[in-house]
């Protein structure tokens, strides 16, 4: 049964990606992204991790996304903006062969960890009691970091977007 | 088939090999900003599934700093492309070379 999920979401994912580097539109792109980011959440409630589903649908589908859209929506692309790309399904099959070695590598080196099983822990693996736990007593500095980081983002966001004077 | 590491680990090979693909082969800025969040996605099922794999909280943590990593990422980027939309009026990545020195020269 939870093989079936798992082929039905791995199967989601990597449709999204095919779309998402292959549609013109970026709006199509940015649909195909949530497709995307959706079935990983899928994935990663399988993986025993409820927490990081939650923070991938809130945050990234939820907030990122959502950005996107807004942006694209807001600029109002006409078709002649967009970047004439005549080339581009020869450089991605070229690039997905030159990037066959990087793959095989990887995943021989992955296969020769010993095997144990994965399925879905039954004790409390995962709950947000222990991610808390870890989250505030090994990652309290990178924790507050990421706070600066934020605001930092925030600023530097305001400060590009604000209308130059020098423009009119 | 969902009880084995390298099913996870492939699965997220192939995303994060199609980011890659999106960012040298388009040139849509918007398209290679969404392939850069699609290869973090696959970095952050990596880390998932190893600390599956081991039984330890910390990818998870790792995992969420990532992501708000992204979302930092999201809101610097995303209002760069506006500004530079609003002086080029196009999307080309390869218009966008202010920055270039070959300009300068």
């Amino acid at each position: 049964m939870i093989d079936i999920v798992f082929l039905i979401l791995s199967f989601m994912a990597i449709a999204g990606g095919i779309g998402m580097i292959s549609f013109a539109q970026p709006m199509y792109s940015a649909m195909s992204l949530i497709v995307t980011i959706v079935a990983l959440a899928g994935v990663f409630a399988i993986l025993s991790a409820p927490f990081m589903f939650m923070v991938q649908i809130i945050i990234y589908a939820g907030a990122i996304i959502t950005l996107l859209l807004f942006i694209i929506m807001l600029l109002n692309i006409k078709d002649e903006a967009l970047p004439k790309e005549p080339n581009k399904k020869i450089t991605i099959v070229l690039g997905g062969i030159l990037l066959l070695p990087l793959n095989y590598l990887i995943i021989k080196n992955f296969y020769l960890l010993p095997s144990k099983p994965m399925g879905i822990l039954n004790s409390n693996f995962g709950n947000i009691k222990l991610f808390g736990d870890e989250l505030f007593k090994n990652w309290l500095v990178p924790f507050e970091l990421i706070s600066l980081l934020l605001l930092a983002a925030l600023v530097g966001a305001v400060v590009y977007a604000r209308k130059e004077k020098s423009d009119g | 088939m969902a009880d084995m590491l390298i099913s996870y680990i492939t699965l997220a090979m192939i995303l994060f090999s199609l980011g890659m693909l999106g960012v040298v082969s388009r040139k849509n800025i918007f398209v290679v900003y969404m392939s850069i969040e699609l290869m973090l996605n696959a970095v952050n099922l990596i880390f998932i599934s190893l600390g599956r794999y081991y039984e330890s909280m910390t990818p998870q943590v790792i995992s969420m700093l990532i992501i708000a990593v992204a979302a930092a990422e999201a809101a610097v980027f995303l209002s760069m492309i506006v500004v530079l939309y609003r002086k080029k009026k196009s999307l080309d990545a390869d218009l966008f070379t202010s920055l270039s020195q070959k300009d300068a020269l």
